[in-house]
């Protein structure tokens, strides 16, 4: 499992290859959450997904946890990239209620 | 050829075992007819099955999971077992958003089992483990 994290603005940009589960998920739980916590101004988190080529319940409750703290903060999540498997397990686990899907980084950074 | 065949796998309850596992079971159900959507689904449900026995089974602690995965004919059949600390009430844990651990999980591992195969049964008893099995046909596509 591999991620990268740039921050632009107050968006946090995440993008993720590899398979997100059980194993690999406390990992990027605490990277993400230290992010969080350094950068309290973070408002919009944006997922790569396009390198993800698996993820379980495990690893959506990581981004699930962190959509929590974006909604305090009244920002938004992002899934930029999700081929047809991911975008059927997000929409699944009801992602497509609180987040939006996009075709790019760039595309998200014009609409915010 | 025969139309059944059947592995058996034994692996400790680690947390880096549950993506062995679903590989696995993924490339033995490839001997059968399956689209690249439908390996995918049993991928998901192996993985849930197996992160069950993994955190709750066992609490992240040592454990032995067993796995038996079987066709006959067109029939996948996955057997998980565990026998670790059980479920208490097996209706509720299968309910969506059910979790033991809501700080951590989505509660959503049941609800991936059940979308992803055609049929799951849950056999539990506290203090002695739990079996899960699953059942996945393989489609006749229409000519």
């Amino acid at each position: 499992m591999q991620y990268t994290f740039e921050l632009e603005g107050q968006a946090l940009i995440v993008t993720l290859r590899g398979e997100l589960d059980l194993h690999t998920s406390p990992e990027f739980k605490e990277k993400l959450t230290r992010l969080f916590e350094a950068h309290l101004d973070i408002t919009n988190l944006i997922i790569d997904v396009k390198g993800l080529s698996f993820v379980d319940s495990s690893g959506l409750g990581v981004i699930l946890g962190r959509y929590r703290e974006l909604q305090e903060r009244g920002g938004r999540l992002f899934f930029v990239e999700a081929n047809p498997q991911i975008k059927r397990i997000l929409q699944m686990s009801g992602f497509q209620k609180i987040s939006e899907f996009a075709s790019s980084t760039a595309d998200v950074i014009e609409r915010i | 050829m025969t139309s059944k065949n059947w592995i058996k796998l034994e692996i400790p309850s680690d947390t880096r075992n549950v993506a062995f596992a679903r590989t696995a079971v993924a490339l033995f159900a490839s001997q059968l007819d399956w689209t690249l959507d439908e390996l995918e689904d049993i991928k998901v449900a192996v993985s849930e099955a197996v992160s069950n026995s993994v955190i709750h089974g066992y609490a992240l602690q040592e454990g032995l999971v067993i796995m038996e995965v079987s066709y006959h004919g067109s029939e996948l059949r996955i057997v998980v077992e565990d026998f670790g600390k059980g479920i208490a009430d097996i209706e509720a844990a299968q309910e969506v958003g059910y979790t033991s651990i809501p700080e951590e999980r989505m509660g959503l591992g049941f609800t991936f089992m059940h979308e992803y195969m055609d049929e799951v049964m849950v056999a539990s008893e506290l203090e002695r483990g739990t079996k899960i099995t699953m059942i996945k046909r393989v489609r006749e596509l229409e000519s």
